[in-house]
């Protein structure tokens, strides 16, 4: 993927860079908000990485900007603060997502990926398919091998979250924010009980398992 | 002593620069003009009394006179006067009868006025005495001749003299009695004032605990003390809290740092860094968690985020609070009783409203007896989370509100000691009244909503 960072704090900036750079992608690093604007509106970005606080142009006049001008980069804004009403204002200037300093780095990483092949809108599937796993968005039922799987609403919205990320890693703050809508972290295995729980619902009969977890990262669901 | 830079700062203390003093003085000229203007009116309306009093009777005089000179002519009339004279041994009363030339006819008096009417004469007296004043009204009769009736005015200005001396007297007295009663009055405000300022310049250069004085009489000055007083313990008390949580946080702080830097130093001694730092990680991310969770309560506590309240619904809230820490409930064997009533809604902070009922979901998870049963109750008066563990003696109930404290029993259990306070925050900002109650056994604790 090719990532913009635009991120005034030169020790980040290259954490950053070397950080996905390692994990693959090509990056360009912009200093502050002008030269940023600058960078993104000429376009050929898969995602933006802003910075909330920045010189000359702060975040949220980049991006709002950016959309103005028709820009639909994807664009995960980076902030110390992130409280609610910071996260709305930065989601309602036009960013796609939001993460809270200090981080993860695999945090970072999965959200891009997610963030970056976010299908578009349009082409709203009505049928998730994972190996012999199916989800039918319409009928809200799930079969595996054409037996039916009975899930409870909390689960049903936990595999199609996984199902629509098939191949991608999803962290626990991502499924507690996705699924549970909590801002924070509860502080108890919730995630690893009702993963564990599906899990079981998924490989019965000695199937072969869906569900993977990447140890320090998150989940990925893909064929066995 | 650190009391003098104070001092200097507002001016030293000057009798005429108090507010007793310009009160004083201003009574006292308010008393003078009140005085003056009282005299004056005294002064005005008597002697307008006492000359409309002489003009009677010199009308009366002038009537009886005019009477005798037409029953019996001018000669009756002189005799008249004559009589009148003789009759009047106290000398204030004063005739004349004259020609139309001026030949005096009969009476004792020098000079006739220029013309009919009423005329104010002089009166030339023998010896030293000083020339006395006449009121003298002039007649003139059929035939020519004209008859003076005249009345000496000197008591009228005797009385005069005497209304002077005493508003002289009262005026006098009225300044002294105000000077002295100002002076009096004055220098017991100056003094209160004065012991005031003492005391708060005292507080001021430290002697926190200092009070100003109070005389019990609960005058303005006594009211004004105690409610300075009142200021200054609320001050104390709020500043006693926050030394106390910042010694929390420096201390509770301290010791994962310390744990941090002894992983790193221990996996540098061991030479396995790659365990080293993810253990350093680990508390690192502990660490961060705490920052977050005092910002939060800083946050919740400084009340901004009541900008952004909306309606939220509660039971839904509830609902999923209770869906999450289910399995945390389950794998430590606890029954959870969810009695939710639907639609209940408040004004609040949806995300804020959650992490509060998480907590005390997690607590009662946490602290709850193992195999036991946890009750989330949500009605239109209250949200009611229940444990059956060992629960809370009442004399703590209070001090596990505050951030970092944790109870002995709990410090066996993870957690920082901030999950309680940042609930008391929430209640706070949501006008909810915070309990902990004994559940008999186990603790209780409810969130009473607003009305």
């Amino acid at each position: 993927m090719k990532i913009l960072v635009v991120e005034d704090d030169a020790e980040t900036a290259e954490w950053l860079r070397r950080g996905l750079s390692e994990a693959g992608h090509t990056v360009d690093h912009a200093a502050d908000g002008r030269d940023g604007l600058f960078l993104a509106s000429d376009g050929g970005y898969d995602v933006l990485v802003v910075d909330r606080m920045l010189p000359k142009l702060d975040g949220i006049g980049l991006v709002k900007a950016l959309r103005a001008a028709g820009v639909k980069t994807p664009t995960l804004f980076l902030t110390a603060r992130a409280g609610v009403g910071d996260r709305v204002e930065g989601l309602e200037a036009g960013a796609d997502d939001y993460l809270g300093k200090p981080f993860a780095f695999a945090e970072l990483l999965a959200r891009l990926n997610a963030l970056a092949r976010r299908p578009p809108l349009s082409a709203e599937p009505t049928v998730l398919r994972v190996a012999d796993l199916e989800m039918d968005l319409l009928k809200r039922s799930v079969t595996r091998g054409g037996q039916r799987i009975e899930l409870q609403p909390r689960e049903f919205r936990l595999l199609e979250f996984l199902m629509r990320r098939e191949g991608q890693v999803v962290t626990r703050t991502m499924l507690l924010e996705g699924v549970w809508d909590f801002h924070f972290d509860p502080r108890t295995s919730v995630v690893e009980t009702h993963i564990s729980r599906l899990r079981a619902k998924l490989d019965q009969n000695g199937a072969a398992p869906l569900i993977h977890t990447l140890r320090g990262a998150g989940y990925v669901i893909r064929a066995p | 002593m650190g009391s003098s830079p104070g001092r200097k700062a507002f001016g030293r203390h000057e009798f005429w620069r108090t507010t007793a003093f310009k009160v004083t003085l201003i009574h006292i000229l308010l008393t003078l003009l009140g005085t003056i203007v009282l005299s004056g009116i005294a002064w005005w309306a008597t002697t307008r009394f006492a000359l409309q009093q002489i003009a009677a009777e010199v009308e009366r005089d002038t009537g009886v006179l005019l009477q005798s000179a037409q029953l019996g002519g001018p000669r009756s009339l002189a005799l008249a006067i004559e009589a009148r004279i003789a009759a009047d041994p106290s000398g204030t009363q004063y005739f004349l009868l004259a020609t139309a030339n001026g030949t005096h006819l009969a009476g004792n008096l020098a000079r006739a006025p220029r013309g009919p009417g009423w005329e104010t004469l002089q009166l030339e007296r023998p010896g030293p005495a000083p020339p006395g004043e006449l009121l003298a009204f002039g007649t003139p009769l059929p035939g020519g001749a004209f008859l003076t009736v005249a009345r000496d005015i000197a008591p009228v200005r005797a009385l005069e003299a005497t209304l002077l001396g005493a508003a002289g007297w009262v005026g006098g007295a009225a300044l002294l009695l105000g000077l002295g009663g100002g002076v009096l009055l004055g220098r017991g405000a100056t003094r209160r004032a004065a012991a005031m300022e003492a005391a708060l310049a005292r507080i001021e250069a430290g002697e926190m605990t200092h009070r100003l004085p109070l005389r019990g009489s609960g005058d303005d000055y006594d009211r004004l003390a105690a409610r300075i007083n009142a200021t200054l313990d609320r001050l104390a008390s709020l500043m006693t809290t926050l030394r106390q949580v910042t010694d929390d946080i420096a201390h509770d702080l301290r010791t994962p740092l310390n744990r941090l830097r002894q992983r790193l130093e221990a996996g540098l001694r061991s030479g396995d860094t790659q365990g080293a730092s993810e253990a350093a990680l680990a508390e690192a991310d502990k660490l961060l968690d705490i920052f977050a969770a005092l910002l939060r309560i800083a946050q919740v506590e400084a009340g901004a985020r009541r900008a952004g309240f909306a309606p939220c619904d509660l039971s839904a809230i509830a609902e999923s609070a209770a869906e999450v820490y289910a399995p945390a409930a389950e794998e430590r064997g606890q029954a959870l009783e969810v009695a939710i009533a639907p639609g209940i809604t408040c004004q609040g902070d949806r995300e804020l409203l959650t992490q509060a009922l998480a907590n005390l979901l997690d607590n009662a998870v946490k602290h709850g007896r193992q195999g036991g049963r946890i009750r989330l109750a949500l009605d239109a008066g209250a949200i009611t989370v229940a444990d059956d563990g060992p629960g809370i003696p009442p004399e703590e109930r209070e001090l596990v509100l505050r951030r970092f404290y944790r109870r002995d029993a709990a410090r066996s259990t993870p957690g920082n000691g901030l999950g309680l306070a940042l609930v008391a925050a929430v209640a706070e900002l949501h006008g909810m009244a915070l309990r902990l109650e004994d559940n008999a056994p186990g603790l209780r604790v409810v969130l009473a909503l607003p009305r």
